[in-house]
């Protein structure tokens, strides 16, 4: 398909861009640009005041309790990270290789699931994992003593939760980079004498590296913002980051303290966004000089 | 080991790990829909008794209406605002080249990367100083704004995807046979790309419906369902939630199943159409 050079003075690009680009513009960009103002004001008598100075950071910075916070809040999502992947692939592998017929139903179940009000499955979640709820029953019926898992209130639950949440990411971004390998390249493995858990690991998966990675980074920025999961589903006793962030607008009232907990997590957001896309490039340059070198 | 036993276990490992994700996805939403029917005040299991008892409490107190009016307009009126937006979005996206595209890029795409309570913190934020100079508190506009600037990166994804399997000749023929830049666009290119537009449009409402995190932070005092069901749950689980919750899960099934059947009849039917242009 060609694209058409437009110039800005064409009203067609004017209304395609405009509209959304405004809206955009006025109501995320000038937003995190406030933000940023914002984090060097201070507060009296819970209201805010212009000072100009950097408080605000110094407190930032000098709290340890924030910042085990924040160490608590990308080891989760970390963890987070590991386990979206690992759980994608086989459901991503299946979905691409096996299920060609089931494929639009189950994805629509997916959908439907991803798409349902997250208090809503959070709430469902609880009722499930509490002490008296379904899982604990199940487990009473097959003979084990009554409440005996205790997984509900504790960093384990939260887990649960944020990968509930976040594991259609990674489902899709793989999917979508599996359905697109030619498969000629595996049947070619094949016919060379490679088994077909060789094939896998050695074709397959490293031509779905873009969208691992895709899923990885989408994971991992989102979980860094998670917040019903740690409160309802964790019990509050391990919080997070985006709980941080609420108490210092609701219980304390300090906006340019929470404006500035907002920007570490998106500098953390983005900083690992950078440092991913570092070591992506770096592995596909290495991987293209090896096809070159292979056509040699 | 033999290729049998090989392919054998790799069956068992694919279909079994889709299997175990559709329980596990599916869990948290099937507890509530079985809780919906229990007699008793406790939500804990085995169910002893079944009957619709919180169905006749739910619709006795009535507490959630204002909740669901304002849930429906919310998502309503976003729909509409992120699937036409998006749409625009993404043509200038995909099919033009203009100065700035990057910029224009980043910008409508960045909110996908962005965890939705920062999302609403940071209009929070902006819309309370907006609120002090113009005098005006946050409300259910607010929250419509909010979530055009979370959901347009989804549709606008969407539609592109749509555009990227597009057809341009169709067009070419037409303006060759001189059809004026708007017919163009109205009778080949909407109707090509509308099962995209549509599939954005479903996206929209449902994630506008669901939406928790944008609108705790910009409604205000207005409650939408979801905000209801946490505040809620949030003082302790009374048993009117979970036949609350599967009465929400109704009209989003029969949203999904009725816009995948249309997907499919406009997938036949541009088929169709191209298929006795070739003739």
């Amino acid at each position: 398909m060609k694209r058409l050079r437009k110039s800005w003075r064409d009203p067609a690009l004017i209304l395609a861009v405009a509209p959304a680009g405004l809206l955009m513009t006025a109501f995320f960009v000038v937003p995190l640009v406030m933000t940023a103002l914002l984090s060097f004001q201070g507060t009296k008598y819970y209201r805010l005041v212009w000072t100009w100075n950097l408080d605000v950071w110094s407190d930032v910075f000098s709290q340890a309790h924030y910042w085990t916070i924040m160490g608590r809040t990308v080891w989760m999502s970390g963890l987070c990270v590991a386990l979206c992947v690992i759980l994608g692939l086989p459901i991503a592998y299946a979905m691409a290789t096996r299920l060609k017929s089931l494929e639009n139903h189950i994805t629509i179940l997916i959908v439907f699931a991803f798409l349902t009000d997250a208090v809503l499955k959070t709430f469902g979640w609880v009722l499930f994992l509490d002490r008296t709820g379904v899982f604990n029953g199940m487990l009473t019926l097959v003979g084990f003593p009554p409440g005996a898992t205790d997984l509900l209130f504790g960093p384990g639950a939260t887990m649960i939760g944020m990968v509930y949440n976040l594991l259609p990411y990674t489902i899709f971004t793989i999917y979508l980079s599996m359905v697109r390998i030619d498969r000629d390249l595996i049947l070619a493995a094949y016919d060379a004498g490679a088994s077909k858990t060789r094939t896998f690991f050695e074709v397959t998966l490293p031509l779905a590296r873009p969208g691992i990675y895709a899923g990885a980074i989408l994971v991992f920025v989102l979980s860094l913002g998670v917040f019903l999961e740690p409160k309802v589903m964790g019990g509050g006793t391990s919080p997070m980051a985006a709980e941080l962030i609420r108490q210092s607008f609701e219980t304390r009232v300090n906006w340019p303290l929470g404006a500035a907990l907002t920007l570490v997590v998106i500098g953390i957001g983005m900083v690992s966004l950078g440092l991913a896309a570092l070591v992506v490039r770096n592995r596909l340059q290495g991987q293209d000089l090896q096809g070159q070198g292979g056509q040699v | 080991m033999d290729h049998r036993t090989e392919s054998r276990i790799a069956d068992v490992i694919l279909y079994g790990s889709v299997a175990a994700m559709l329980v596990f996805f599916y869990i948290p939403i099937l507890t509530l829909v079985a809780f919906s029917f229990t007699d008793s005040r406790f939500l804990s299991f085995p169910i002893e008794d079944f009957s619709l008892r919180w169905y006749g409490a739910l619709f006795e107190n009535r507490d959630f209406l204002p909740a669901l009016g304002n849930s429906a307009l919310v998502a309503a009126v976003s729909t509409l605002l992120s699937t036409i937006l998006g749409t625009a979005a993404a043509l200038a996206w995909m099919r033009f080249r203009f100065r700035f595209q990057r910029v224009f890029q980043a910008v409508t795409f960045a909110p996908l990367l962005f965890p939705q309570l920062l999302l609403g913190v940071v209009m929070l934020l902006w819309f309370s100083v907006l609120g002090n100079w113009l005098d005006f508190s946050p409300g259910l506009v607010t929250v419509i704004l909010g979530h055009g600037v979370y959901i347009i990166p989804f549709t606008l994804v969407i539609v592109a995807v749509q555009i990227h399997g597009f057809d341009d000749t169709l067009e070419d023929a037409a303006r060759d046979a001189g059809a004026t830049r708007w017919q163009v666009f109205r009778e080949i290119t909407l109707p090509l790309l509308w099962p995209g537009i549509v599939s954005a449009a479903v996206f929209a409402f449902l994630l506008s419906w669901g939406n928790f995190y944008i609108s705790y932070s910009l409604s205000g005092t207005a409650r939408t369902l979801p905000t209801f069901v946490f505040s809620g749950i949030a003082v302790g689980s009374s048993p009117i939630y979970p036949a609350l919750a599967t009465l929400t899960f109704v009209p989003a099934l029969l949203l999904v199943v009725a816009a995948d059947g249309f997907r499919r009849h406009a997938a036949k039917r541009n088929r169709m159409v191209l298929h006795t242009e070739e003739n």
